[in-house]
């Protein structure tokens, strides 16, 4: 299981806060903590400024998180400039978050193909997120037509099916786990991901929600997340989730973690 | 006025409150009364929502409850009784350009809905033109615009400018919502106001269209 992490995003108030300040030292605690999760594969980074500054803030952000770590970084934006920008600094190859059929992200398939990069694709199509599970699985299906015929690899794909959230459907995460069993059955390669908190928007007691959820998104195919990676729930969620999916040879990361105090209840 | 009416709705439970009403209207009940009843109960409901007491499935639910009820009440009505119950005021509605996420938008466009506007729901990605449009014809006294992007920014604040520019701005109350929006991002793009879920959306608006 691969975590993007996903805390330095510039649309959380004291994110924001310190890359308009360039609270270096902020950002590098950020980095810094989630790296340390094993599992943390990615450590994501997004401005979330208005498009004119974000070339500038991106490119801010990739250099001070580097400076602090040596995970790659995924470089998230709806940004075609500030991914160009960025891209140029990057020491270590980046994930690309994210490509999709939406008409605005048109441009980011070339630097994708371009650079080799791993890279999100979102499931939603040209109008919009998908509304069924047909239309889900099309989407996906037409976006992989586009990325091979740029060349880039299926394995690089981390396809978000886009989990709808559970409070305005009841039947949204069994739709959610059999399109990760679909996905997985007609493109073997590719890689799937989702945000995984979205699923309990708008309910109660999210964390509860949120870890049955990527327990059962694990054993339904489901190999990457965007999420917390120094949340306690989710970090036992995966360790637990991989021991039972026989993901964890002689269950050493487990008996590691345990003896590493990670069970411990958080303080 | 049925105080048990009421309580069946905000405690949910669905079959007993359908139940209740028709047993209201068979024992010659007043048709509007009982859409008090439901407004009563909503108001209820939309405070415990505010409050974190109650959540967004709820919301659906109640909503459901008063489109079973008001469905049962309209044929009962008297021909010339007012058939529809007036509408508090027009709203148009839609996500800005560039972005195309739906799901609080919908929440939202629904709970205008049930508290008793009618919306026009121009859906995802409307280009500034078709705002502009929308004005002109259905003439609102609100306009909503959601957006989940950062990237919604600059289309919020055309959007508005657009609305400047063909002179009906000073004609509608503008709104913003979603995902990274606050009130910085209203201020921006000259929007009147932020809000912050489907229940500020609704006190905004009848805040604007004079209704309690």
């Amino acid at each position: 299981m691969k975590i993007i992490a996903e805390k330095i995003n510039g649309t959380r108030k004291r994110v924001a806060q310190a890359i308009q300040e360039r609270d270096a030292a902020f950002i590098q605690n950020l980095a810094r903590e989630q790296a340390s999760i094993p599992h943390t594969a990615w450590v994501d980074a997004n401005a979330g400024t208005a498009p004119q500054r974000e070339p500038e803030d991106l490119i801010w952000l990739v250099e001070t998180i580097q400076s602090a770590i040596d995970k790659p970084i995924a470089l998230d934006s709806a940004n075609p400039k500030a991914l160009e920008a960025a891209i140029k600094v990057v020491k270590t190859k980046p994930m690309i978050n994210s490509i999709s059929l939406e008409p605005g992200r048109r441009d980011i398939f070339p630097i994708v193909a371009e650079h080799d990069c791993p890279t999100v694709a979102l499931a939603s199509g040209e109008k919009g997120l998908p509304k069924t599970q047909e239309e889900c699985l099309g989407n996906i299906a037409r976006l992989l037509e586009k990325t091979r015929s740029m060349g880039i690899k299926d394995g690089n794909l981390y396809v978000d099916p886009l989990a709808m959230t559970i409070g305005s459907g009841i039947r949204n995460g069994l739709i959610f786990f059999d399109s990760v069993r679909e996905i997985r059955r007609q493109f073997p390669e590719v890689h799937i991901t989702c945000g995984l908190s979205n699923i309990s928007f708008g309910l109660p007691a999210r964390t509860y929600i949120n870890r049955v959820f990527l327990a059962l998104s694990m054993q339904a195919g489901m190999d990457c997340a965007i999420c917390d990676p120094n949340n306690h729930d989710i970090q036992t969620t995966i360790l637990a989730t991989e021991l039972l999916l026989a993901e964890d040879k002689h269950c050493l990361n487990y008996t590691r973690a345990f003896r590493a105090g990670v069970f411990n209840k958080p303080v | 006025m049925s105080q048990e009416l009421i309580d069946l709705v905000v405690d949910m439970r669905e079959d007993e409150a359908v139940k209740l009403a028709e047993k209201l209207l068979d024992e010659g009940a007043e048709p509007l009364s009982l859409l008090d009843d439901c407004r009563t109960a909503l108001g209820i409901i939309g405070d415990r929502f505010a409050a974190g007491e109650c959540f967004v499935p709820e919301l659906i639910l109640a909503g459901e409850m008063l489109r079973q009820i008001g469905a049962m009440v309209k044929p009962r009505m008297a021909a010339g009784e007012g058939g529809e119950q007036k509408k508090l005021g027009r709203i148009v509605f839609g996500t800005v350009e560039g972005d195309i996420h739906d799901i609080a938008k919908d929440i939202v466009v629904f709970m205008l809905d049930i508290n008793g506007f009618d919306v026009m729901d121009l859906g995802v990605d409307v280009p500034v033109a078709r705002f502009v449009e929308a004005v002109k014809e259905f003439k609102p006294q609100v306009v909503g615009l959601s957006g989940f992007l950062t990237l919604a920014y600059d289309p919020m604040k055309n959007t508005v400018q657009a609305l400047v520019d063909a002179g009906l701005r000073d004609s509608v109350k503008i709104m913003i919502g979603g995902g990274q929006m606050d009130d910085q991002v209203a201020a921006y793009a000259k929007a009147d106001a932020y809000g912050k879920d489907a229940m500020a959306a609704v006190t905004l608006s009848k805040g604007w269209v004079g209704a309690k």
